[in-house]
């Protein structure tokens, strides 16, 4: 049991960074759960199957709904807190399935998820300015 | 602890969630997240086409509605699903909410989550419903 | 099966197979089939007794209480992990597996190592720590710590406890990595955190929030599914999250 001690001094390490990417992912996973549904479904479903009114969503209104604080709310909610809350799992579920380093799998799953956080940000605060 | 005893174990193979149902019902949960992040690509593809113009916004719709694409996102609609139902019943264990001094019973907590749900639907209707 | 069907009459005969590991003779771990006669309240214990006393005295295996409070007869049968005292042969048909608790290094046949868990028990200090500091005990005067039923009823539920490390073979990332302090370890961290008597969280804390602290769960939920006490230690493991990310944000505004 000797061995173990130098590791588990080296252990004792508090984990400051995992109650930002926990927090992050819970706030993901309620946003994920509360309105990637209908989402989803009017976005993705409703809106290539010509079901939703034809000026629902053209161009126009597209912009003017995105293209604003709401939008960025929108953006924030729907794209931004989803992605941590993916990064997270996808992080622990690399690790369930013993595939690469956990160090390495944190770097490049939180790190993806808030580049592509920003570049939406960027986007929809493009869009305002254009 | 002696030489016999710590050989003996191994570490976990990793199958070891073929193994059991429940664990199977756990990576699903997991994997919701799959079809999740092709959707917010998805997402991020339109707001690139909105911002390049009425042209590529409707060429952006064409391809939302392409056969692979509806399909891979009907799939992330059941995972949000899943994933609400999965999701849902753990907040009451997580954050047990008191309300004067009583705690407030699980179902109803539950209840009310899937209250939230329909209501985002009911607001995208307002918002995109009507012509 | 409602207690009222039970029937010690009604006697047949069942199939065990259990694996055994006997390291003097090899070191290869091989199954042994047994059968033996069964009735309704044969418990899991009762026909591992049976096999000793009248088939077969090599098998090895803990217990103790025969009912389910001293923690000892936990086995994998058909790989989920059970008490063999509060298991019940008639609620099994065909094959019956059994093998020692997973994630334990194995001693002999169904004896498990539980060394790591009992480490990781003492690590999180699960015991009332400067219990009335503020009044030492005075013989002269002696007065008791008082505790509500409102306070007793915070904590109660995962004080039922009885360190059967079923909840450890049940999870997987307690087999992924074993320096996790697992289910039962955080859930009695928890447990005392959440005492009114008990003035040692911060200690606890320092263990908790540790990557192999609350943090190296994932909510899979299945120690909750086997607890023979219902103490549900995944809701205690991820509450002891919430503790956490609260700790560490109030550290970080003390600087």
């Amino acid at each position: 049991m000797n061995k173990h001690k130098p590791q588990h001094e080296l252990q004792h390490k508090q984990a400051f960074d995992e109650p930002l990417w926990w927090g992050l992912f819970s706030a993901g996973g309620v946003c994920f759960a509360v309105l990637l549904p209908a989402v989803i479904l009017f976005i993705a479903v409703l809106l290539p199957l010509g079901l939703l009114p034809a000026n629902a969503l053209n161009y126009e209104r597209a912009s003017a709904l995105l293209f604003s604080v709401p939008g960025f709310l929108f953006v924030g909610a729907v794209i931004c807190l989803p992605l941590f809350h993916a990064a997270h799992r996808l992080r622990h579920g690399l690790f369930d399935i013993s595939v690469g380093s956990d160090a390495l799998n944190k770097k490049l799953m939180y790190g993806g998820a808030a580049l592509l956080s920003v570049f939406a940000l960027g986007l929809v605060i493009a869009g305002m300015l254009s | 602890m002696d030489k016999s005893s710590s050989h003996r174990l191994l570490p976990l193979k990793r199958n070891w969630w073929l193994k059991h149902r429940f664990f199977k019902l756990y990576m699903l949960r997991e994997a919701t997240v799959l079809p999740l992040v092709f959707f917010i690509l998805c997402l991020l593809a339109g707001m690139v086409a909105l911002l390049q113009g009425a042209e590529s916004w409707q060429g952006w719709v064409d391809f939302m509605g392409s056969p692979i694409v509806l399909v891979l996102n009907l799939l992330a609609l059941a995972a949000s699903l899943f994933h609400a139902a999965t999701f849902f019943v753990l907040f009451p264990r997580v954050m047990p909410l008191r309300i004067a001094g009583h705690s407030l019973p699980d179902q109803a907590i539950v209840a009310g989550q899937w209250a939230g749900v329909v209501a985002v639907a009911l607001l995208f209707f307002w918002l995109l419903g009507r012509a | 099966m409602s207690t009222e069907q039970v029937n010690t009459n009604n006697t047949s005969t069942k199939h065990l197979s259990v694996k055994r590991y006997l390291p003097d003779n090899s070191a290869e771990s091989y199954w042994q089939e047994y059968e033996l006669p069964v009735d309704d309240s044969t418990s899991l214990l009762d026909a591992l007794n049976h096999i000793k006393e009248q088939l077969d005295s090599t098998l090895s295996y803990r217990w103790s209480c025969r009912m389910a409070i001293c923690g000892s007869c936990g086995v994998m049968v058909n790989g989920i992990p059970k008490l063999g005292c509060k298991t019940f042969l008639r609620d099994y048909e065909g094959d019956i597996r059994i093998e020692p608790l997973s994630h334990f290094p194995v001693q002999r046949d169904l004896v498990v190592d539980m060394a790591i868990f009992l480490e990781h028990l003492a690590a999180v200090k699960p015991y009332l720590i400067d219990d009335n500091p503020a009044k030492p005990y005075d013989p002269t005067a002696p007065e008791t710590y008082q505790q509500s039923p409102e306070q007793l009823a915070r904590y109660k539920q995962f004080a039922n406890c009885i360190n059967c490390g079923l909840c450890y073979s049940a999870c997987p990332q307690f087999g992924l990595n074993p320096e996790f302090l697992g289910p039962a370890a955080l859930t009695l961290a928890h447990r005392y955190n959440l005492d009114s008597r008990d003035h040692g969280k911060k200690q606890r804390m320092a263990e908790l929030n540790r990557h192999e602290g609350v943090w190296s769960c994932t909510f899979v939920g299945f120690c909750s599914k086997v607890c023979p006490k219902n103490v549900d230690p995944a809701a205690a493991v991820n509450q002891g999250k919430v503790e956490a990310a609260k700790h560490t944000l109030i550290a970080l505004f003390k600087g």
